[in-house]
């Protein structure tokens, strides 16, 4: 009896537990699951589960055969400068500093009017351009980061890394199933870690991040 | 080291007034006069049934030096993760359904939320640290734009140098 676990929240399905409670018998061998079952915690598809004694070696390929260019850093961008600032907005909070909390809103407000707009076609060409730093991106800057054993980007790079991997799950979902997908039942995104929930009730607490889920927001539905 | 309160956790239990030496905890504002808080203290944070006040430090440490290829490959995420959220934000305007306008208004807010969490993780997560100094007085220099909030720019660097 083998088991399998979920990349994203570490969820691990035992053959030889099944899960009762969603109405999974004791013994249920891996293959029959149905395909579109999906990660219980997390939502992650079946296809995105490890073979838990399959060794991970993927993502050290990919990282060495990029190259980086070394050349010097460029200027932050305006949508760079919108997100700098009302990241440190959120820091002056934590740090009970309200006025400079403020402050810093109202420079991310500027920064937010500043931003070029860019041509959007569809949701597959951003699931492109996910899957493009999931391949090349993501791996080069965990491995840049290891090398170098700065702990803090390694953690924002690990729930990067997995919070992206929902958004292109649930990014292939929504091609093929369409809106019915989200018909009758509510979207969450952790404001943490920008985790996407779909579901009618939140997880208890978030499954990348592991926030209690007084930090997981629902979106509201608008009118079209 | 001065106390705070998180108001989250308080359960107005007011020991906290009964035992502050200067009344720094007698405020309506739900927060500790600062002004009256004795650096060091915390009776208060002792004395709180529900673990409500804490000390925050008066400085912090000087932020971690961050080696240039980490960064590099950082900015490389900060500006692909600002890029999909742009596309988002345009698809939520554009949708032609209720469901595509809520998916991907969760996913434009995600990827601001990653770009966010990588840009701290680039030389920024202390806003009293040298880098965020040095950015913001290199804006006051270089944007001429009217609309650009300079009083806060100006106001900022004052605040942060305390």
């Amino acid at each position: 009896m083998a088991k399998y676990v979920c990349p994203i929240c570490g969820y691990t399905y035992d053959e030889a537990l099944g899960r009762p409670e969603d109405g999974i018998a004791p013994g249920t061998s891996w293959q029959k699951l149905p395909e579109d079952w999906t990660c219980p915690l997390c939502g992650a598809p079946k296809s995105m589960f490890e073979g838990k004694n399959t060794p991970e070696s993927k993502s050290a390929t990919a990282a060495s055969a990029v190259q980086p260019p070394e050349e010097p850093l460029r200027e932050l961008s305006a949508g760079e400068l919108a997100a700098l600032c009302s990241n440190l907005a959120k820091g002056c909070e934590k740090q009970y500093h309200a006025e400079e909390a403020e402050l810093f809103s109202q420079l991310a407000a500027y920064y937010e009017m500043q931003v070029p707009k860019h041509e959007a076609k569809d949701f597959s060409q951003i699931l492109a351009l996910i899957e493009e730093e999931l391949r090349i991106d993501y791996p080069a800057a965990k491995e840049e980061a290891a090398n170098n054993h700065d702990r803090g980007s390694l953690r924002a790079l690990t729930w990067g890394e997995k919070v992206s991997r929902i958004l292109v799950s649930l990014l292939g979902k929504f091609e093929k199933q369409g809106d019915s997908m989200l018909e009758g039942t509510n979207v969450y995104v952790c404001e943490i870690c920008g985790f996407v929930y779909i579901g009618n009730e939140p997880p208890e607490i978030c499954p990348v991040c592991k926030v209690p889920n007084l930090k997981i927001s629902m979106i509201a539905k608008e009118a079209v | 080291m001065y106390a705070v309160r998180n108001i989250r956790l308080c359960t107005k239990d007011c020991l906290c007034l009964y035992v502050c030496p200067t009344g720094a905890t007698d405020t309506e504002t739900g927060q500790i006069d600062r002004n009256k808080c004795l650096s060091g203290c915390r009776v208060c944070a002792d004395a709180c049934p529900s673990h409500a006040i804490s000390l925050v430090p008066e400085s912090y440490p000087p932020q971690q030096e961050k080696k240039s290829p980490v960064v590099f490959k950082m900015r490389a995420l900060s500006t692909s993760k600002v890029k999909q959220e742009q596309l988002f934000a345009q698809l939520e305007q554009s949708a032609s359904s209720e469901s595509a306008r809520r998916l991907a208004k969760a996913m434009r807010r995600s990827c601001r939320l990653m770009a966010e969490d990588v840009l701290r993780e680039s030389g920024y997560m202390l806003p009293q640290s040298e880098n965020v100094q040095t950015l913001l007085e290199n804006e006051l220099e270089i944007v001429k734009d009217e609309a650009f909030p300079k009083d806060a720019a100006k106001r900022l660097i004052a605040l942060l140098k305390q």
